[in-house]
Protein backbone atom coordinates (compact mmCIF):
# COMPACT_ATOMS: atom_id res chain seq x y z
CA UNK A 1 0.00 0.00 0.00
CA UNK A 2 1.17 3.29 -1.15
CA UNK A 3 1.58 5.68 2.32
CA UNK A 4 -1.07 9.02 1.81
CA UNK A 5 1.82 10.92 3.86
CA UNK A 6 4.27 13.24 2.57
CA UNK A 7 6.92 12.34 5.19
CA UNK A 8 6.93 9.26 7.79
CA UNK A 9 9.46 9.24 10.38
CA UNK A 10 9.94 6.35 12.61
CA UNK A 11 12.21 5.44 15.43
CA UNK A 12 14.65 8.17 13.87
CA UNK A 13 18.32 8.17 15.72
CA UNK A 14 21.24 10.28 15.22
CA UNK A 15 23.84 10.41 17.68
CA UNK A 16 27.58 11.99 17.44
CA UNK A 17 29.84 10.40 19.26
CA UNK A 18 28.68 10.21 22.80
CA UNK A 19 25.88 12.41 22.33
CA UNK A 20 22.58 11.20 21.20
CA UNK A 21 20.85 14.34 19.23
CA UNK A 22 17.95 13.24 18.00
CA UNK A 23 17.10 9.83 20.70
CA UNK A 24 14.29 8.28 18.33
CA UNK A 25 11.14 10.50 17.00
CA UNK A 26 8.33 8.99 15.50
CA UNK A 27 5.90 11.65 13.31
CA UNK A 28 3.91 11.76 9.65
CA UNK A 29 3.37 14.67 7.88
CA UNK A 30 0.28 14.43 5.50
CA UNK A 31 0.45 15.96 1.39
CA UNK A 32 -0.75 19.38 1.90
CA UNK A 33 -0.28 20.29 5.33
CA UNK A 34 1.78 22.60 7.12
CA UNK A 35 4.15 21.03 9.35
CA UNK A 36 5.55 22.72 12.42
CA UNK A 37 8.62 21.15 14.06
CA UNK A 38 8.94 23.39 17.43
CA UNK A 39 12.11 23.42 20.14
CA UNK A 40 14.21 25.38 21.29
CA UNK A 41 18.47 25.65 19.95
CA UNK A 42 19.75 22.60 20.11
CA UNK A 43 17.04 20.49 20.40
CA UNK A 44 17.57 18.63 17.41
CA UNK A 45 15.41 20.50 14.97
CA UNK A 46 18.35 21.31 12.49
CA UNK A 47 19.58 17.80 12.65
CA UNK A 48 16.36 16.19 11.63
CA UNK A 49 15.71 18.47 8.95
CA UNK A 50 18.81 17.90 7.52
CA UNK A 51 18.45 14.22 7.63
CA UNK A 52 15.10 14.43 6.05
CA UNK A 53 16.78 16.89 3.38
CA UNK A 54 19.23 14.29 2.07
CA UNK A 55 22.22 16.12 3.77
CA UNK A 56 23.27 13.81 6.85
CA UNK A 57 23.11 9.95 7.78
CA UNK A 58 20.95 8.97 10.51
CA UNK A 59 22.25 6.66 12.95
CA UNK A 60 18.97 4.60 12.95
CA UNK A 61 14.90 4.43 11.86
CA UNK A 62 13.01 4.32 9.35
CA UNK A 63 12.22 7.57 6.85
CA UNK A 64 10.70 8.03 3.80
CA UNK A 65 10.09 11.74 2.43
CA UNK A 66 8.10 11.81 -0.97
CA UNK A 67 8.42 8.27 -1.14
CA UNK A 68 12.10 7.96 -1.26
CA UNK A 69 14.46 7.19 1.51
CA UNK A 70 16.26 10.57 1.60
CA UNK A 71 19.62 8.66 2.95
CA UNK A 72 19.97 7.62 -0.82
CA UNK A 73 19.06 10.44 -2.93
CA UNK A 74 18.12 10.60 -6.04
CA UNK A 75 17.75 13.26 -8.84
CA UNK A 76 14.42 13.11 -9.42
CA UNK A 77 13.32 13.13 -5.48
CA UNK A 78 15.56 16.59 -5.48
CA UNK A 79 13.21 18.07 -8.37
CA UNK A 80 10.29 17.49 -5.64
CA UNK A 81 11.75 18.70 -2.87
CA UNK A 82 12.31 22.75 -2.31
CA UNK A 83 14.63 23.95 0.38
CA UNK A 84 15.10 26.81 2.62
CA UNK A 85 18.07 26.52 5.03
CA UNK A 86 18.70 28.30 7.78
CA UNK A 87 22.39 29.56 6.84
CA UNK A 88 22.93 30.05 2.91
CA UNK A 89 24.10 33.50 1.74
CA UNK A 90 23.47 33.58 -2.05
CA UNK A 91 26.07 35.43 -4.02
CA UNK A 92 25.63 39.37 -3.27
CA UNK A 93 27.30 40.15 -6.79
CA UNK A 94 24.38 38.53 -8.94
CA UNK A 95 20.87 40.00 -9.14
CA UNK A 96 17.61 38.81 -7.83
CA UNK A 97 16.46 37.37 -11.29
CA UNK A 98 20.03 35.95 -12.41
CA UNK A 99 19.99 34.04 -8.89
CA UNK A 100 16.39 32.35 -9.33
CA UNK A 101 17.28 31.94 -13.56
CA UNK A 102 20.38 29.98 -12.33
CA UNK A 103 18.44 27.73 -10.56
CA UNK A 104 15.49 27.25 -12.43
CA UNK A 105 17.20 25.77 -15.00
CA UNK A 106 18.57 22.86 -12.63
CA UNK A 107 14.74 22.01 -12.54
CA UNK A 108 13.13 19.46 -15.44
CA UNK A 109 9.59 21.89 -14.75
CA UNK A 110 10.37 25.55 -13.39
CA UNK A 111 7.83 27.65 -12.26
CA UNK A 112 8.27 30.83 -14.70
CA UNK A 113 10.87 33.09 -12.82
CA UNK A 114 9.07 36.24 -12.95
CA UNK A 115 6.36 34.76 -11.59
CA UNK A 116 7.96 32.86 -9.17
CA UNK A 117 9.70 36.44 -8.10
CA UNK A 118 6.33 37.99 -7.86
CA UNK A 119 4.70 35.55 -5.88
CA UNK A 120 7.74 36.30 -3.02
CA UNK A 121 7.18 40.12 -3.30
CA UNK A 122 10.33 40.82 -4.77
CA UNK A 123 9.05 41.94 -8.33
CA UNK A 124 10.02 45.95 -7.74
CA UNK A 125 14.13 44.58 -7.07
CA UNK A 126 14.04 41.91 -9.67
CA UNK A 127 16.98 43.92 -11.35
CA UNK A 128 18.75 44.71 -7.45
CA UNK A 129 22.13 42.96 -7.18
CA UNK A 130 21.35 40.56 -3.82
CA UNK A 131 23.93 42.43 -1.83
CA UNK A 132 21.91 45.30 -1.72
CA UNK A 133 18.55 43.52 -0.29
CA UNK A 134 17.52 43.83 3.30
CA UNK A 135 17.64 40.88 5.48
CA UNK A 136 14.52 40.09 4.94
CA UNK A 137 14.41 40.68 1.51
CA UNK A 138 17.22 38.32 1.14
CA UNK A 139 14.83 35.45 2.68
CA UNK A 140 12.27 35.95 0.01
CA UNK A 141 15.10 35.21 -2.60
CA UNK A 142 16.45 32.18 -0.71
CA UNK A 143 12.54 31.05 -0.60
CA UNK A 144 12.50 31.81 -4.33
CA UNK A 145 15.09 29.63 -5.33
CA UNK A 146 13.39 26.80 -2.97
CA UNK A 147 10.19 26.95 -5.17
CA UNK A 148 11.36 27.68 -8.38
CA UNK A 149 11.66 24.06 -9.29
CA UNK A 150 8.01 23.99 -8.32
CA UNK A 151 8.19 21.28 -5.73
CA UNK A 152 5.71 19.30 -4.40
CA UNK A 153 7.13 19.45 -0.47
CA UNK A 154 9.02 22.88 0.93
CA UNK A 155 11.81 22.49 3.90
CA UNK A 156 11.92 26.22 5.77
CA UNK A 157 13.83 25.89 8.71
CA UNK A 158 13.85 28.46 10.93
CA UNK A 159 12.49 31.26 7.81
CA UNK A 160 11.79 33.83 10.29
CA UNK A 161 14.92 34.36 12.52
CA UNK A 162 15.73 37.47 12.99
CA UNK A 163 13.33 39.31 11.25
CA UNK A 164 11.36 42.49 13.00
CA UNK A 165 7.71 41.98 13.35
CA UNK A 166 7.01 43.46 9.83
CA UNK A 167 8.94 41.24 7.95
CA UNK A 168 7.59 38.44 9.96
CA UNK A 169 4.08 39.01 8.76
CA UNK A 170 4.86 39.05 5.31
CA UNK A 171 7.14 36.10 5.21
CA UNK A 172 3.75 34.49 7.20
CA UNK A 173 1.66 35.67 4.21
CA UNK A 174 3.91 34.00 1.74
CA UNK A 175 3.90 31.10 3.57
CA UNK A 176 0.39 30.44 3.50
CA UNK A 177 0.48 31.38 0.05
CA UNK A 178 2.33 28.13 -0.60
CA UNK A 179 0.18 26.38 1.40
CA UNK A 180 -2.77 27.44 -1.03
CA UNK A 181 -0.40 26.13 -3.88
CA UNK A 182 -1.22 23.12 -2.30
CA UNK A 183 2.59 22.55 -1.39
CA UNK A 184 3.04 20.23 1.84
CA UNK A 185 5.42 22.56 4.02
CA UNK A 186 8.06 21.73 6.71
CA UNK A 187 8.60 24.46 8.59
CA UNK A 188 10.59 24.39 12.11
CA UNK A 189 10.73 27.15 13.96
CA UNK A 190 11.33 28.56 17.65
CA UNK A 191 8.39 30.98 18.18
CA UNK A 192 5.31 29.34 19.50
CA UNK A 193 3.44 32.27 17.13
CA UNK A 194 4.94 31.17 14.41
CA UNK A 195 3.36 28.20 14.79
CA UNK A 196 0.35 28.65 16.31
CA UNK A 197 -0.19 30.99 13.32
CA UNK A 198 1.03 28.53 10.13
CA UNK A 199 0.51 25.30 11.16
CA UNK A 200 -1.99 22.41 11.05
CA UNK A 201 -0.06 20.22 13.27
CA UNK A 202 2.63 20.79 15.22
CA UNK A 203 5.42 18.36 17.15
CA UNK A 204 7.38 19.79 19.94
CA UNK A 205 11.06 18.66 20.46
CA UNK A 206 12.92 18.69 23.55
CA UNK A 207 16.49 16.82 24.24
CA UNK A 208 16.26 15.42 20.84
CA UNK A 209 12.68 14.21 21.90
CA UNK A 210 9.19 14.59 21.17
CA UNK A 211 7.59 16.10 24.07
CA UNK A 212 3.96 16.59 22.67
CA UNK A 213 2.50 16.68 18.91
CA UNK A 214 -0.65 17.55 17.56
CA UNK A 215 -2.99 19.47 15.68
CA UNK A 216 -2.23 23.27 17.23
CA UNK A 217 -5.94 23.81 18.72
CA UNK A 218 -5.97 20.54 20.89
CA UNK A 219 -2.14 21.10 21.83
CA UNK A 220 -3.32 24.32 23.22
CA UNK A 221 -6.35 23.34 24.69
CA UNK A 222 -4.90 19.90 27.00
CA UNK A 223 -1.52 22.55 27.80
CA UNK A 224 -3.23 25.54 28.84
CA UNK A 225 -5.63 24.87 31.98
CA UNK A 226 -3.35 26.87 34.46
CA UNK A 227 -2.40 30.44 35.57
CA UNK A 228 0.29 32.57 35.79
CA UNK A 229 0.65 34.74 38.46
CA UNK A 230 3.46 36.89 37.93
CA UNK A 231 5.15 40.15 39.74
CA UNK A 232 8.44 41.72 40.83
CA UNK A 233 10.14 41.15 43.59
CA UNK A 234 11.51 44.57 45.25
CA UNK A 235 12.93 44.08 48.44
CA UNK A 236 10.38 43.61 51.42
CA UNK A 237 9.97 39.79 50.27
CA UNK A 238 12.56 36.80 49.83
CA UNK A 239 11.36 34.02 47.49
CA UNK A 240 11.33 31.75 50.47
CA UNK A 241 8.47 33.38 52.14
CA UNK A 242 6.73 33.67 48.63
CA UNK A 243 7.44 30.06 48.25
CA UNK A 244 5.59 29.49 51.40
CA UNK A 245 2.58 30.89 50.80
CA UNK A 246 1.28 29.45 47.65
CA UNK A 247 0.70 26.00 46.05
CA UNK A 248 3.25 25.82 43.27
CA UNK A 249 6.99 26.23 42.66
CA UNK A 250 7.62 30.07 41.62
CA UNK A 251 10.34 30.69 38.76
CA UNK A 252 12.62 33.27 39.50
CA UNK A 253 14.05 34.84 36.54
CA UNK A 254 16.06 38.12 38.26
CA UNK A 255 13.61 40.01 40.40
CA UNK A 256 10.64 38.58 38.22
CA UNK A 257 8.86 35.85 39.94
CA UNK A 258 6.15 33.72 38.38
CA UNK A 259 3.82 31.52 39.51
CA UNK A 260 2.38 28.56 37.67
CA UNK A 261 -0.80 27.62 39.52
CA UNK A 262 -3.84 25.41 39.69
CA UNK A 263 -5.51 27.33 42.70
CA UNK A 264 -4.99 30.84 41.71
CA UNK A 265 -7.75 32.15 43.92
CA UNK A 266 -6.45 30.92 47.22
CA UNK A 267 -2.40 31.97 45.83
CA UNK A 268 -3.19 34.80 45.14
CA UNK A 269 -5.51 35.56 48.14
CA UNK A 270 -2.26 33.97 50.92
CA UNK A 271 0.12 36.01 48.63
CA UNK A 272 -1.92 39.22 48.92
CA UNK A 273 -2.22 38.82 52.36
CA UNK A 274 1.45 38.55 52.84
CA UNK A 275 2.59 41.53 50.95
CA UNK A 276 -0.02 43.72 53.06
CA UNK A 277 1.21 42.62 56.50
CA UNK A 278 4.54 43.46 55.30
CA UNK A 279 3.72 46.23 53.64
CA UNK A 280 5.07 45.56 50.77
CA UNK A 281 4.32 46.40 47.17
CA UNK A 282 4.04 43.51 44.96
CA UNK A 283 5.00 45.47 41.29
CA UNK A 284 3.59 44.78 37.84
CA UNK A 285 1.17 42.10 39.26
CA UNK A 286 -0.55 40.08 36.48
CA UNK A 287 -2.49 36.97 36.58
CA UNK A 288 -3.14 35.79 33.12
CA UNK A 289 -3.77 32.54 31.46
CA UNK A 290 -0.44 30.99 30.06
CA UNK A 291 0.55 32.12 26.67
CA UNK A 292 1.21 29.59 24.19
CA UNK A 293 4.97 31.40 24.53
CA UNK A 294 4.59 29.83 28.20
CA UNK A 295 3.14 26.43 27.28
CA UNK A 296 6.36 26.11 24.63
CA UNK A 297 8.85 27.07 27.36
CA UNK A 298 7.07 24.93 30.58
CA UNK A 299 7.44 22.03 27.68
CA UNK A 300 11.02 22.45 26.90
CA UNK A 301 12.46 23.98 29.91
CA UNK A 302 15.07 21.08 31.19
CA UNK A 303 13.70 20.20 34.21
CA UNK A 304 16.94 19.25 36.65
CA UNK A 305 18.71 22.31 35.03
CA UNK A 306 16.47 25.54 36.19
CA UNK A 307 17.70 28.82 37.09
CA UNK B 1 17.35 20.69 -18.30
CA UNK B 2 20.23 19.44 -20.42
CA UNK B 3 22.82 18.88 -18.03
CA UNK B 4 24.89 21.04 -21.26
CA UNK B 5 22.59 23.94 -20.04
CA UNK B 6 23.22 23.52 -16.32
CA UNK B 7 26.76 23.70 -17.14
CA UNK B 8 26.73 26.80 -19.13
CA UNK B 9 24.17 28.09 -16.82
CA UNK B 10 26.82 28.11 -14.29
CA UNK B 11 29.51 28.94 -15.80
CA UNK B 12 27.96 32.42 -17.25
CA UNK B 13 26.97 33.30 -13.53
CA UNK B 14 30.50 32.76 -12.65
CA UNK B 15 32.30 35.12 -15.43
CA UNK B 16 28.96 37.63 -14.09
CA UNK B 17 30.70 37.23 -10.47
CA UNK B 18 34.25 37.73 -11.75
CA UNK B 19 33.64 40.75 -13.75
CA UNK B 20 32.03 42.28 -10.46
CA UNK B 21 34.71 41.74 -8.48
CA UNK B 22 37.52 44.38 -8.84
CA UNK B 23 39.82 43.57 -6.43
CA UNK B 24 40.17 40.13 -8.04
CA UNK B 25 40.70 41.18 -11.56
CA UNK B 26 43.28 44.61 -10.60
CA UNK B 27 45.11 41.55 -9.60
CA UNK B 28 44.59 38.27 -12.08
CA UNK B 29 43.68 41.15 -14.69
CA UNK B 30 46.02 44.23 -14.61
CA UNK B 31 49.11 43.28 -12.14
CA UNK B 32 50.03 40.56 -15.47
CA UNK B 33 49.80 43.23 -18.20
CA UNK B 34 51.46 45.71 -15.87
CA UNK B 35 54.81 43.55 -15.05
CA UNK B 36 54.79 43.05 -18.62
CA UNK B 37 54.95 46.60 -19.49
CA UNK B 38 57.18 46.91 -16.54
CA UNK B 39 60.18 44.35 -16.78
CA UNK B 40 60.51 45.13 -20.40
CA UNK B 41 60.83 48.77 -19.90
CA UNK B 42 63.36 48.85 -16.72
CA UNK B 43 65.48 45.50 -17.83
CA UNK B 44 65.77 46.19 -21.55
CA UNK B 45 67.99 48.89 -22.22
CA UNK B 46 67.80 48.69 -26.50
CA UNK B 47 69.92 46.39 -28.33
CA UNK B 48 69.61 42.54 -27.89
CA UNK B 49 69.80 40.73 -24.98
CA UNK B 50 68.78 37.45 -24.05
CA UNK B 51 68.45 34.72 -21.55
CA UNK B 52 69.42 31.80 -21.34
CA UNK B 53 67.83 28.92 -19.74
CA UNK B 54 69.10 26.26 -17.76
CA UNK B 55 69.03 23.64 -20.64
CA UNK B 56 71.35 25.95 -22.22
CA UNK B 57 68.33 26.99 -24.62
CA UNK B 58 68.77 30.92 -25.22
CA UNK B 59 65.91 33.53 -26.20
CA UNK B 60 65.08 36.92 -26.15
CA UNK B 61 64.84 39.26 -23.24
CA UNK B 62 61.06 40.39 -24.34
CA UNK B 63 60.21 36.80 -25.66
CA UNK B 64 61.30 35.49 -21.81
CA UNK B 65 59.44 38.06 -20.14
CA UNK B 66 56.27 37.75 -22.00
CA UNK B 67 56.04 33.65 -21.42
CA UNK B 68 57.31 33.79 -17.91
CA UNK B 69 54.35 36.30 -16.98
CA UNK B 70 52.04 33.69 -19.76
CA UNK B 71 52.64 31.28 -16.88
CA UNK B 72 52.46 33.79 -13.78
CA UNK B 73 48.83 34.98 -15.25
CA UNK B 74 47.82 31.35 -16.16
CA UNK B 75 48.16 30.43 -12.81
CA UNK B 76 46.48 33.59 -11.60
CA UNK B 77 43.37 33.29 -13.54
CA UNK B 78 42.75 29.53 -12.89
CA UNK B 79 44.66 28.02 -8.96
CA UNK B 80 43.92 31.14 -7.25
CA UNK B 81 40.67 32.46 -8.42
CA UNK B 82 39.44 28.83 -8.26
CA UNK B 83 40.85 28.78 -4.55
CA UNK B 84 39.05 31.51 -3.22
CA UNK B 85 36.44 31.64 -5.21
CA UNK B 86 35.40 27.96 -4.46
CA UNK B 87 35.82 28.44 -0.35
CA UNK B 88 34.18 31.74 -0.42
CA UNK B 89 31.10 29.68 -2.01
CA UNK B 90 31.28 26.96 0.20
CA UNK B 91 31.70 29.08 3.46
CA UNK B 92 28.55 30.94 2.57
CA UNK B 93 26.78 27.98 2.21
CA UNK B 94 26.67 27.99 -1.14
CA UNK B 95 27.62 25.12 -1.95
CA UNK B 96 25.12 22.76 0.23
CA UNK B 97 22.57 24.71 -1.29
CA UNK B 98 23.67 23.53 -4.54
CA UNK B 99 23.96 19.91 -3.53
CA UNK B 100 20.45 20.00 -2.59
CA UNK B 101 18.96 20.69 -5.86
CA UNK B 102 19.11 17.89 -8.71
CA UNK B 103 21.96 19.66 -10.58
CA UNK B 104 24.82 17.12 -10.50
CA UNK B 105 27.73 18.08 -8.66
CA UNK B 106 30.38 17.28 -11.65
CA UNK B 107 28.50 20.17 -13.68
CA UNK B 108 29.58 23.13 -10.72
CA UNK B 109 32.81 21.69 -10.99
CA UNK B 110 33.51 21.61 -14.92
CA UNK B 111 31.56 24.97 -14.82
CA UNK B 112 33.97 26.44 -12.26
CA UNK B 113 37.03 25.19 -14.92
CA UNK B 114 35.12 26.55 -17.44
CA UNK B 115 35.18 30.23 -16.44
CA UNK B 116 39.13 29.55 -15.05
CA UNK B 117 40.28 28.42 -18.61
CA UNK B 118 38.14 31.10 -20.44
CA UNK B 119 39.95 33.99 -18.01
CA UNK B 120 43.48 31.74 -18.35
CA UNK B 121 43.05 32.19 -21.98
CA UNK B 122 42.04 35.42 -22.09
CA UNK B 123 44.76 36.79 -20.52
CA UNK B 124 46.88 34.39 -22.74
CA UNK B 125 45.56 36.29 -25.75
CA UNK B 126 46.20 39.68 -24.32
CA UNK B 127 49.93 38.97 -23.22
CA UNK B 128 50.90 37.39 -26.30
CA UNK B 129 48.97 40.27 -28.16
CA UNK B 130 51.44 42.61 -26.54
CA UNK B 131 54.39 40.61 -26.49
CA UNK B 132 54.24 40.37 -30.54
CA UNK B 133 53.12 43.37 -31.40
CA UNK B 134 54.98 46.15 -28.68
CA UNK B 135 57.80 44.32 -28.18
CA UNK B 136 58.77 41.96 -30.99
CA UNK B 137 58.67 38.83 -30.06
CA UNK B 138 58.35 36.08 -32.31
CA UNK B 139 57.60 32.32 -32.83
CA UNK B 140 60.08 30.58 -34.26
CA UNK B 141 58.82 27.56 -36.62
CA UNK B 142 56.00 25.55 -35.42
CA UNK B 143 57.08 26.97 -31.39
CA UNK B 144 53.17 28.10 -31.44
CA UNK B 145 51.96 24.79 -31.23
CA UNK B 146 54.46 23.75 -28.71
CA UNK B 147 53.44 26.99 -26.36
CA UNK B 148 49.52 26.73 -27.02
CA UNK B 149 49.99 23.09 -25.81
CA UNK B 150 51.91 24.15 -22.45
CA UNK B 151 49.01 26.86 -22.34
CA UNK B 152 46.58 23.95 -22.34
CA UNK B 153 48.72 21.63 -19.76
CA UNK B 154 49.32 24.66 -17.67
CA UNK B 155 45.96 25.61 -17.57
CA UNK B 156 44.77 21.91 -17.02
CA UNK B 157 47.08 21.34 -14.06
CA UNK B 158 46.53 24.70 -12.15
CA UNK B 159 42.64 24.20 -12.34
CA UNK B 160 42.74 21.02 -11.01
CA UNK B 161 45.42 22.27 -8.13
CA UNK B 162 42.91 25.19 -7.11
CA UNK B 163 40.24 22.94 -6.85
CA UNK B 164 42.41 20.58 -4.33
CA UNK B 165 43.56 23.05 -2.00
CA UNK B 166 40.05 24.14 -1.10
CA UNK B 167 39.83 21.21 1.95
CA UNK B 168 42.85 23.49 3.09
CA UNK B 169 41.66 26.46 3.24
CA UNK B 170 39.03 26.21 6.30
CA UNK B 171 38.38 29.52 5.90
CA UNK B 172 38.40 32.82 2.79
CA UNK B 173 40.93 34.79 4.65
CA UNK B 174 43.20 31.74 4.45
CA UNK B 175 42.28 31.29 0.87
CA UNK B 176 42.37 34.87 0.08
CA UNK B 177 45.93 34.53 1.66
CA UNK B 178 47.49 31.34 0.60
CA UNK B 179 46.50 31.49 -2.91
CA UNK B 180 47.91 34.26 -4.41
CA UNK B 181 50.69 34.61 -2.33
CA UNK B 182 51.87 31.60 -3.12
CA UNK B 183 51.89 31.95 -6.88
CA UNK B 184 53.54 35.83 -6.37
CA UNK B 185 56.32 33.86 -4.38
CA UNK B 186 56.45 30.97 -6.10
CA UNK B 187 57.32 33.08 -9.42
CA UNK B 188 60.44 34.29 -8.14
CA UNK B 189 61.84 30.83 -7.94
CA UNK B 190 60.13 29.99 -11.09
CA UNK B 191 62.21 32.16 -13.56
CA UNK B 192 59.25 34.05 -13.82
CA UNK B 193 61.08 37.45 -13.49
CA UNK B 194 64.37 36.53 -12.52
CA UNK B 195 66.23 33.79 -14.50
CA UNK B 196 66.60 31.00 -12.94
CA UNK B 197 70.66 30.52 -13.12
CA UNK B 198 70.96 33.87 -10.61
CA UNK B 199 69.40 32.02 -8.23
CA UNK B 200 71.46 30.04 -5.72
CA UNK B 201 71.45 26.07 -6.33
CA UNK B 202 69.01 25.44 -3.38
CA UNK B 203 66.93 27.76 -4.45
CA UNK B 204 66.54 26.37 -8.32
CA UNK B 205 65.71 22.98 -6.31
CA UNK B 206 62.85 24.74 -4.56
CA UNK B 207 61.62 26.65 -7.73
CA UNK B 208 62.35 23.13 -9.35
CA UNK B 209 59.29 21.15 -7.35
CA UNK B 210 56.28 23.28 -8.01
CA UNK B 211 54.23 23.31 -11.44
CA UNK B 212 54.82 27.16 -11.75
CA UNK B 213 58.64 26.42 -12.53
CA UNK B 214 57.73 24.07 -15.76
CA UNK B 215 54.83 25.97 -17.05
CA UNK B 216 57.51 29.31 -17.00
CA UNK B 217 60.67 27.28 -18.17
CA UNK B 218 58.23 25.34 -21.05
CA UNK B 219 56.59 28.39 -22.16
CA UNK B 220 59.92 30.01 -22.79
CA UNK B 221 61.90 27.00 -23.98
CA UNK B 222 59.00 26.81 -26.61
CA UNK B 223 60.46 30.57 -27.77
CA UNK B 224 63.70 29.69 -28.44
CA UNK B 225 65.24 29.81 -31.78
CA UNK B 226 67.55 26.64 -31.06
CA UNK B 227 64.64 24.66 -29.94
CA UNK B 228 63.62 21.67 -32.11
CA UNK B 229 60.41 21.02 -33.65
CA UNK B 230 57.48 21.83 -31.32
CA UNK B 231 59.88 22.75 -28.60
CA UNK B 232 58.23 20.48 -26.28
CA UNK B 233 60.21 19.11 -23.16
CA UNK B 234 59.39 15.43 -21.44
CA UNK B 235 60.53 16.63 -18.27
CA UNK B 236 58.46 19.60 -18.06
CA UNK B 237 55.42 17.93 -19.21
CA UNK B 238 55.91 14.68 -16.88
CA UNK B 239 56.08 17.38 -13.69
CA UNK B 240 53.11 19.10 -15.21
CA UNK B 241 50.99 15.82 -15.53
CA UNK B 242 51.89 14.29 -12.00
CA UNK B 243 50.66 17.73 -10.31
CA UNK B 244 47.63 17.90 -12.15
CA UNK B 245 47.04 13.58 -11.42
CA UNK B 246 47.85 14.73 -8.09
CA UNK B 247 45.25 17.36 -7.98
CA UNK B 248 42.42 15.09 -8.96
CA UNK B 249 43.77 12.73 -6.31
CA UNK B 250 43.34 15.11 -3.34
CA UNK B 251 40.05 16.45 -4.89
CA UNK B 252 38.10 13.41 -5.66
CA UNK B 253 39.08 12.56 -1.99
CA UNK B 254 39.11 15.39 0.14
CA UNK B 255 36.40 17.88 -1.85
CA UNK B 256 34.09 19.45 0.80
CA UNK B 257 30.63 21.11 0.00
CA UNK B 258 29.94 22.21 3.67
CA UNK B 259 31.18 25.06 5.22
CA UNK B 260 34.19 24.19 7.56
CA UNK B 261 34.17 27.21 9.81
CA UNK B 262 31.39 26.99 12.62
CA UNK B 263 29.32 23.94 13.13
CA UNK B 264 26.41 24.00 10.33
Amino acid sequence: MVSEAAISVRGLRKSYGEHEAVAGIDFEVGSGEVFGFLGPNGAGKTTTIEILEGYRERSGGEIEVLGVDPGEPTREWRSRVGLVLQECELDPLLTVREAVTLFATFYPSPRPVDQTIELTGLAEKREARIGSLSGGQKRRVDVAIGIVGDPDLIFLDEPTTGFDPTARRDAWNMIEGLKELGKTVFLTTHYMDEAEHLADRVAILREGRIVAQGPMQELSASLGRRTVIGFRLNGGLDVEEVRSCVSATPQVAGDEISIETEQPQGDLYRLLALAEQRGVALEELEVRKPSLEDIFLDLTRDQGRQP
Amino acid sequence: MSERRIVLAQARAAIVVALRTPRALVFTFFFPLIFLVLFNSIFIKGGDQSVTLPTGLKLSAQAYFMAGITAYSISLSTFTTLAVSITTQRERGQLKRLRGTPMPAWTFIVAQILRATAQALAMTVLLVAIGVLAYGVDFPGSSFIGFLVYVALGTATLCTLGIAITPFTPTVDAASTIAPFSVVILAFVSGVWIPIDQLPHWLQEVGRIFPLYHLAIGLQSTLSPQASGLGLEGGNIAVLAAWALAGVWVATRRFRWEPQAGTG
